[in-house]
């Protein structure tokens, strides 16, 4: 019966998303790990954490099977997911729960032998509680005040509590020497994934923004290792193609996490549409690849320096730091225009909105807000907002390139 | 009936230079624009399962009037709902979406134009426009959910056992209009059958108007909100099919504070009508490349498209919207 209820749900899994070619390895690689995550019989415990505040250098430290847990449910799945949360909780924290359970669930969760979580919102604070019931889980505290020395002490311990907790499990000691070599692995493919996204930066990129999702898929779903191989070895491929297309209208995608597998706002612009997203602020996109971890000295509180350090979620204070952090990409990539676009009730990014729209505004840069779920019965709708914008984009655009035209 | 009657500048700068179509296929009803160059016919049906059809029914109807030949038709432009599923072989034709269209055909009508309040079947739209172009400076759309929609009041007149077109008339009879506090269809529902239950005799006709205005009320809130974020600058124009509600009229005017200025025709032609008036540019650039049935590709929504020819970029129209080559 469980068997049956899990081939139906492997079954009824979304198609592979429409990458560029050169991206489809990439993507095999990531199901056939995935696929030998759920099936491998070994020994290896399975470690699955949810928020990009997780740092899997301890994980990988440990010889553990890892992975971002961060799919979006199918409507079944976040169905679940609300038996144990009110409705104003987000589709995400409802993805995170359901994909627990035993029969309706994802496969892929339950083969995990431990979730590790930090407490970022209340709604995923939550989540690990209720998932506590169907996994052993740890929650463990990450400080708000990212400058003061008081949280950086605070976190260092927090990190030496993961630390030991990842040790118990793999049931053997990770010491510092090992943290070390992980750091410097993982800033090696942090550095690399940079690099990936700064081709977009060229007027014609030889990436569209749906094919970054998928490296940074890779990020949380491939050992370092195969992941450093099959990069540098496409990072040659795509640098080398010629800059010579015409320029797309160039967005930016700013706001709330983007589920592995949600992808339909993305798709929309640009198989739909014919926009390009160059850029994104979310914890999903290019955000945890903006910064590295120093490669010297404690190991344990580089670490903390570092994950406070990276660009920060909304939850973070002062919000001033994320809100120019998204200013400062959009400049940076040259952004025609930005796609706000949050979870409903996200207590993060839904109520922060008008600063970072403000912001945007008064540099000059056209806005679009969305608030988002993982439904699709709005596709109409968003279809024409989308498309609106973009018509709003262009008229901007012919004026700009009008007047230039008119000054020779 | 003749441009010249209607409009106060003549010339009419939106004329086309020959006969042009602006569909508008709305989730309930489809409107259809022809323009030419003096005069302006409107034909309205409700929409079919199949967008096509409907669209080919509307352009039937418009030759029927004035006699003219398909051959004639020098550019099509479909927005709407089912704007995505026009397809024409012979005639050129481009998408736009509505929001464009109705900023454009508001502005049209009326130069002054800044501020548009449109409410179709299945959306509300607040738009800002600049008076100096038709074009669109901002806009704000309804949430995936039928409150302040016409959805909302066609639900509610068959509660009120009222034809849609009686609602808003009966809801200015309303002494004392409902509390409906609701902002969700499905809730509101349920306030009104409570309401009407608390009322002295069945088919009471005060209590009917009573709930009818609160009806109105209730939409009327939920589309202030959303003129709260674009802003209220005057003129402001109330178009899509519920212009035509003079119930929602008068709350929303009440609730905003504000008058609307009323437009010399039918304003749910007004998505249609900004549909024929790009239809129009689109033509007389295809004109003035010397080719006067341009096969046109459609950039936006073709699955993939590409943006603006930087060649076309001294055309003062939309050029990134259309590709002629």
């Amino acid at each position: 019966m469980a068997k049956t209820q899990a081939a139906r749900t492997r079954s009824a899994k979304r198609p592979a998303p429409s990458l560029s070619a050169p991206l489809l390895p990439i993507h095999a690689l990531i199901e056939a790990e995935q696929k030998a995550f759920i099936e491998t019989r070994d020994d290896v415990k399975r470690a699955g954490y949810f928020c990009a505040y997780t740092p899997p250098e301890l994980l990988n430290a440990a010889g553990l099977r890892h992975a971002r847990l961060f799919k979006a449910g199918t409507p079944e799945i976040v169905a679940e997911g609300e038996r144990f949360t009110q409705s104003v909780f987000c589709d995400f924290s409802k993805s995170c729960i359901g994909g627990f359970d035993q029969t309706a669930g994802d496969p892929f969760y339950r083969a995990v032998d431990k979730v590790y979580n930090f407490h970022t919102c209340a709604s995923m604070k939550r989540a690990s509680e209720v998932i506590e019931q169907f996994v052993p889980t740890t929650l463990l505290n990450l400080p708000r005040n990212r400058g003061d020395a008081a949280s950086r002490a605070f976190f260092r311990e927090e990190i030496v509590h993961f630390r030991d907790d990842v040790a118990a499990l793999a049931g053997r000691p990770i010491t510092e020497d090992d943290v070390h070599e992980q750091i410097l692995l993982f800033n090696k493919a942090r550095r690399l994934l940079k690099k990936f996204s700064e081709l977009r930066k060229r007027p014609y990129p030889p990436l569209s923004g749906k094919d970054f999702l998928e490296l940074v898929r890779g990020y949380y779903y491939l050992p370092p290792q195969t992941l450093l191989a099959a990069y540098e070895k496409l990072y040659r491929k795509l640098s080398r193609v010629p800059d010579d297309g015409e320029r797309p209208v160039r967005l930016m995608v700013s706001g709330s996490i983007m589920a592995d597998g949600d992808r339909r706002l993305v798709e929309l612009i640009e198989d739909e549409i014919g926009a390009r997203v160059v850029v994104e602020d979310h914890c999903t996109g290019l955000k945890p690849f903006t910064h590295t971890v120093r490669e010297t000295g404690d190991p344990f509180q580089a670490l903390a320096d570092g994950y406070l350090d990276q660009a920060p979620c909304a939850r973070m204070k002062p919000l001033d730091d994320s809100v120019n952090l998204t200013g400062g990409l959009a400049q940076e990539y040259d952004v025609e225009g930005v796609v706000y676009v949050y979870l409903k009730f996200c207590a993060c990014y839904g109520v922060t909105k008008l600063e970072f729209i403000s912001h945007l505004q008064q540099l000059g840069i056209p806005v679009l807000e969305i608030s988002s779920d993982y439904s699709s019965s709005d596709h109409g709708q968003l279809r024409t907002r989308v498309e609106a914008f973009i018509e709003v984009l262009t008229e901007r655009r012919g004026d700009r390139v009008g007047d230039t035209v008119a000054a020779d | 009936m003749k441009i010249s009657d209607i409009v106060e500048r003549v010339p009419w700068p939106f004329a086309p230079p020959g006969p042009v179509i602006g569909f508008d296929i709305g989730s309930r009803g489809s409107k259809g624009v022809l323009l030419t160059a003096d005069e302006i016919l409107t034909t309205f049906i409700p929409t079919g399962l199949y967008m096509q059809e409907t669209a080919d029914d509307l352009l039937a109807r418009l030759l029927k009037q004035t006699g003219l030949r398909r051959r004639d038709i020098g550019f099509i432009v479909g927005t709407g709902y089912g704007r995505i599923s026009l397809k024409y072989k012979d005639i050129p034709y481009q998408v736009v979406t509505e929001i464009t269209c109705h900023a454009m055909g508001a502005h049209a009508l009326n130069p002054r134009t800044r501020t548009i309040i449109d409410i179709g079947g299945q959306d509300s739209k607040a738009i800002k426009v600049d008076p100096a172009t038709g074009k669109v400076v901002e806009f704000v759309m309804n949430d995936k959910c039928a409150a302040g929609t016409g959805r909302f009041l066609e639900k509610a007149a068959v509660l009120l056992g009222l034809e849609l077109d009686e609602l808003g008339g009966v809801a200015l009879e309303a002494t004392e209009p409902a509390p409906i506090s609701s902002q969700c269809v499905v809730f509101a529902e349920s306030e009104m059958v409570s309401l009407r239950a608390r009322g002295e005799r069945s088919g009471d006709q005060a209590t009917r108007a009573n709930i009818a205005a609160g009806i109105h009320f209730a939409s009327a809130r939920r589309v202030k909100t959303l003129l709260g974020r674009v802003g209220i600058e005057p003129d402001l124009v109330f178009t899509g099919g519920v212009a035509n509600n003079v119930g929602m009229w008068h709350a929303l005017e009440e609730l905003i504070g504000a008058k609307f200025t009323r437009s010399p025709i039918d304003m749910i032609y007004a998505g249609a009508l900004g549909a024929a008036v790009h239809a129009g540019k689109y033509h007389a650039a295809a004109l003035q490349v010397g080719t006067a049935k341009p096969k046109v590709v459609a950039a936006v929504g073709s699955g993939r498209g590409k943006p603006a020819s930087r060649t076309r970029s001294r055309d003062p129209r939309p050029a990134a919207l259309v590709r002629i080559g």
